[in-house]
């Protein structure tokens, strides 16, 4: 189905690597792992990764993102720094810099910062 | 990918250093440091590690937990579990092979007699709802549909109906009828 590129992509195989944040959660503090992290609910303070952020359209971040990979349906405020490619979905929202080697807006997706996508100094 | 909603998952590799709350069901396989406050159960899986002020309604530690938990409901420590700290709650499972250093407050525990045994009675609040009522048993049924019959041969009015899905007491009725 066309639709399928809309939706989260597969999660990776191996059991357990895969964290949730449910909708009614709420973390003040840092975040960090090796793995996919899925937001449905609310993150503040920090989150880096060394894989992909999906903010859900109900998440809600406001922190300072590492990633490799940033995919965003929800709102974000602060700044996201991806070593890979950051995506803003369809009506996301985001307030912050980016610096990322790709960085993909999607037709409605709220933005307001600056983007910054050379990778000179990285 | 199982993204059923009221349940959230800290996977092996993620590490949370702050404060963390939440109104629903919390599965810890990686680390949380800090306070940790929810309205649900909390389940630590055996790579789960949480050095925190635990507060939720129940707990099941099967991983490692550093710091004082309170329940309003239970605290369960499986074989697998070790903990160090205090607990209260008014239930509290330890089982065979957990491992635990702390002290246990289970609330008011009146230890005089037999007014201590219905304290504690009535100051646990039930985990479990209690067994449903037993089904009429087959042979109180026979009984009725014999006296049915009797009353039939009798030329009295239609016997009440009788209970339904009791497919076997009725197969018995007919025999006697034989």
């Amino acid at each position: 189905m066309a639709t399928s590129i809309e939706k989260a992509p597969p999660a990776p195989q191996r059991a357990g690597a895969h964290t949730i944040i449910g909708t009614s959660i709420v973390i003040d503090g840092e975040v960090s792992g090796d793995e996919n992290l899925l937001v449905l609910g609310t993150v503040k303070g920090k989150i880096s990764l060394k894989e992909s952020l999906f903010v859900e359209s109900s998440g809600v971040i406001e922190a300072d993102i590492e990633t490799a990979n940033v995919d965003v349906s929800g709102q974000v405020t602060g700044n996201i720094v991806a070593s890979e490619k950051v995506e803003l979905k369809a009506n996301c929202k985001v307030v912050g810099d980016i610096r990322a080697p790709r960085i993909l807006i999607a037709d409605g997706a709220v933005f307001k910062g600056s983007v910054d996508m050379d990778v000179k100094g990285k | 990918m199982a993204t059923s909603e009221g349940t959230t998952i800290i996977g092996e590799s993620i590490l949370i250093n702050g404060n963390l709350n939440g109104d629903e069901d919390l599965t810890v396989r990686g680390r949380v440091e800090g306070t940790l406050t929810l309205t649900k159960m909390l389940v630590v899986e055996p790579t789960g590690m949480v050095k925190a002020e635990v507060q939720v309604k129940n707990c099941i530690i099967s991983g490692a937990v550093v710091g004082n938990v309170t329940a309003s409901e239970s605290i369960q420590i499986t074989k697998e579990g070790r903990m160090v700290g205090d607990i209260s709650s008014p239930r509290v499972i330890i089982v065979d092979g957990a491992t635990f250093r702390g002290r246990i407050d289970m609330g008011e525990v009146n230890v005089e007699g037999e007014d201590a045994a219905l304290a504690r009675g009535s100051s646990r609040p039930a985990l479990r709802a209690p067994p449903r009522a037993a089904l009429p048993r087959p042979e109180r049924g026979e009984d009725q549909s014999k006296a049915n019959a009797g009353e039939k041969s009798a030329a009295k009015p239609p016997p009440p109906p009788v209970p339904v899905a009791m497919g076997a007491m009725k197969r018995k009725v007919i025999v006697r009828r034989k």
